[in-house]
């Protein structure tokens, strides 16, 4: 198998950066123990001990984008709308230590993302970025307490999503190519032969999955149940924001000035109680457990039904950092056990 | 912890339910519980894991009788709620608890993995076995704390094991840096910590004092005073509006910055604005629950809302 010196990864990362924006995870600046995905920079460590804060889904979904400039202008027919081209995005981005669950991320979401234009959405803006797109995964050897990818049957040794896989050896990574850019990645220097077999990786919690969704149909109504089992949560949209699988967005005009502006995009949430509110006042959602519920539903039993598979990975970020400790698990463990 | 499991026994004798904290399964730390009855109440806990003020919850459930634990700081969010007339006394049933700070977890599972195992007696801290130095790794509000001890309770448990915190640590020095800063450092300062905001406002949610909740100002269209977009000047518009809006209000209790996913410093905004108005109006909010609060008193004659 391919092998890297744990020394010689800046090495590689000029290399890639020569041909693609790469992105590693990162001390972010100023920013006390937070690790982040963030732009890598000549001289700049890779923390690639740590799991990052919040996923890289920004990489297809930023948090924000500009979809295209509009400018009213007065003509002969009146007044007419003139629509700009959509900013620019990099050709080429490498995604340099993922994490199995980010990765597999990526699938999750070309599921409804990178439908064929025949058979549902088109998403010109996601698909761009998602062709641009190449993952470096490394396996983990180690879960916290909040890990659950194990709940899908190869866990934290998954290729699904990435194009390379690292896995930690001796002084250094086992490199093993998973797709055609991923052996373009690997090849040349600095990496050399060595023999070895991919080492173990770790096991995480599991989860039984199995049935969920005819489960979660069952309790769908008892709000009492939910009302329950969300009665900590206080309703942030970090869960959301922080999950490499929520993608909900909110489109708006931002005016520069009376006649020109900006079509953005901005993620959403459906925690947010404003997110379902309707202009006559009304909302389907009035309450957390309506909230919360539907967050369960989406991505246990509607987006299953419809593009297949789980809209989670199992990466544990809504778990780790929720300010209240919800752990969506407990809830999927009910969720499971009520009759 | 058989005193705290009494208290709230007793408090369900009177309330609906008790505010408190349990043990997580995965973590071994605090979380937040709502006790509704006398077997369940057994599993309340509290020790330097139970980082959240419970307080934030008040507002919702503001119809009903319900008992809240609360540490020194948690009950100023309780007396300011009060004094707000957001809460009433009467309905709240508070049990104090004795604390010796509270841990930074976020901090040491991000050193040490979620979920590591924390052993803590207000003195001696090990994590994952060995002892390390306990200062550094408190909460910022506790390492320079004024109020271990409620100011409110109707039953108070357990008692601090060790003296106050000394009151020093990073935060005074990145307060003081701060202070020396121009205007426009001040700005690149902000600018860079912001450029993390991903505008989950679990800042806002985790705010005791930010109960206007589901119509925040923050969101509105019309007025548009904070746009659409997640950058770093739409970041520092909200939490102008924030900290403008919790003038007098912030109890200091430190909840914006513990429940940030990216470690943005807000109570150093907070504190900054909190130092200001005490010098200015010699007023700490959440410390006299017969208070006036300056900002919030439009004709010191009448009474608050002007009601009588």
């Amino acid at each position: 198998m391919k092998f890297i010196a744990r020394e010689d990864i800046p090495r590689w990362l000029e290399r890639l950066a020569q041909a693609a924006a790469v992105w590693t995870p990162r001390r972010a600046p100023d920013g006390g123990e937070t690790v982040l995905f963030l732009p890598w920079e000549q001289g700049s460590e890779p923390e690639l001990d740590r799991f990052t804060d919040l996923s890289a889904k920004h990489l297809l979904l930023p948090a924000s984008e500009k979809l295209f400039p509009f400018q009213y202008r007065l003509g002969g027919e009146g007044e007419q709308i003139e629509i700009g081209a959509a900013p620019a995005t990099p050709e080429s981005v490498v995604l340099f230590g993922a994490r199995a669950c980010d990765a597999r991320a990526t699938v999750v979401l070309d599921a409804l993302f990178m439908q064929s234009p025949e058979k549902g959405y088109l998403a010109p803006y996601y698909r761009r970025r998602r062709q641009a797109l190449a993952v470096i995964t490394l396996a983990c050897t180690r879960a916290d307490a909040a890990c659950f990818c194990s709940s899908w049957e190869e866990g934290t040794a998954s290729r699904e999503g990435s194009d390379v896989m690292l896995f930690p050896h001796e002084d250094g990574y086992l490199a093993e190519a998973v797709t055609g850019r991923g052996e373009e990645l690997i090849g040349g220097e600095p990496f050399s032969e060595r023999d070895a077999g991919p080492p173990d990786t770790a096991v995480t919690d599991q989860v039984p999955l199995a049935g969920l969704q005819e489960k979660f149909t069952a309790v769908f109504s008892r709000l009492d149940f939910w009302e329950e089992v969300t009665a900590r949560c206080i309703s942030c949209g970090y869960c959301t924001y922080a999950c490499p699988t929520c993608h909900c967005f909110n489109i708006f005009d931002e005016m520069r000035d009376d006649r020109c502006g900006e079509r953005c995009r901005s993620w959403d949430a459906c925690m947010f109680y404003l997110y379902t509110l309707e202009t006559s006042g009304h909302n389907p959602r009035p309450t957390i457990a309506h909230r919360y519920r539907n967050r369960i539903g989406h991505k246990f039993s509607y987006y299953p039904e419809n593009q297949g598979t789980f809209l989670c990975t199992g990466c544990g970020r809504c778990i780790r950092g929720c300010p209240v400790s919800l752990d969506i698990r407990d809830v999927l463990r009910k969720v499971g056990d009520a009759r | 912890m058989d005193e705290l499991v009494k208290a709230i026994t007793a408090a369900l004798e009177d309330c609906e339910l008790v505010l408190g904290w349990a043990r997580d399964p995965a973590t071994g730390a605090g979380r937040p519980e709502r006790f509704t009855s006398a077997g369940q109440a057994q599993e309340a806990i509290f020790d330097a894991t139970c980082v959240h003020n419970l307080a934030v919850h008040l507002p919702r459930l503001k119809q009903r009788r319900v008992g809240i634990v609360v540490k020194g700081c948690d009950a100023r969010s309780v007396v300011e709620l009060v004094v707000e007339r957001e809460v009433e006394r009467e309905r709240v049933q508070v049990i104090g608890v004795g604390c010796d700070g509270v841990l930074d977890l976020k901090r040491i599972w991000r050193r040490h993995g979620y979920g590591v195992a924390i052993e803590d007696d207000g003195e001696t801290l090990l994590v994952d076995g060995s002892e390390v130095e306990r200062q550094p790794l408190l909460q910022h509000k506790c390492r320079h704390c004024l109020d271990a001890d409620p100011s409110i309770y109707d039953v108070v448990v357990g008692g601090r094991t060790a003296e106050g915190p000394e009151p020093r640590g990073e935060r005074q020095e990145l307060a003081e840096r701060f202070r020396e800063m121009t205007p426009s450092q001040r700005r690149d300062f902000w600018r860079r910590q912001f450029a993390r905001c991903i505008r989950c406002y679990a800042c806002r949610e985790a705010c005791p004092m930010c109960f206007c909740r589901d119509v925040c100002i923050m969101q509105t269209q019309v007025p548009h005073w904070a746009g659409g977009e997640v950058n770093p000047k739409e970041a520092e518009m909200i939490q102008l509006i924030r900290v403008g809006h919790l003038a007098g209000r912030c109890t200091g209790c430190g909840e914006c910055e513990r429940a940030c996913p990216v470690e943005i410093p807000l109570m150093l905004l907070m504190e900054e604005q909190n130092r200001a108005l005490e010098e200015m109006l010699d007023y700490r909010a959440g410390t006299d629950i017969e208070a006036r609060p300056p900002l919030l008193t439009f004709d010191p004659d009448r009474d608050l809302w002007g009601d009588e």
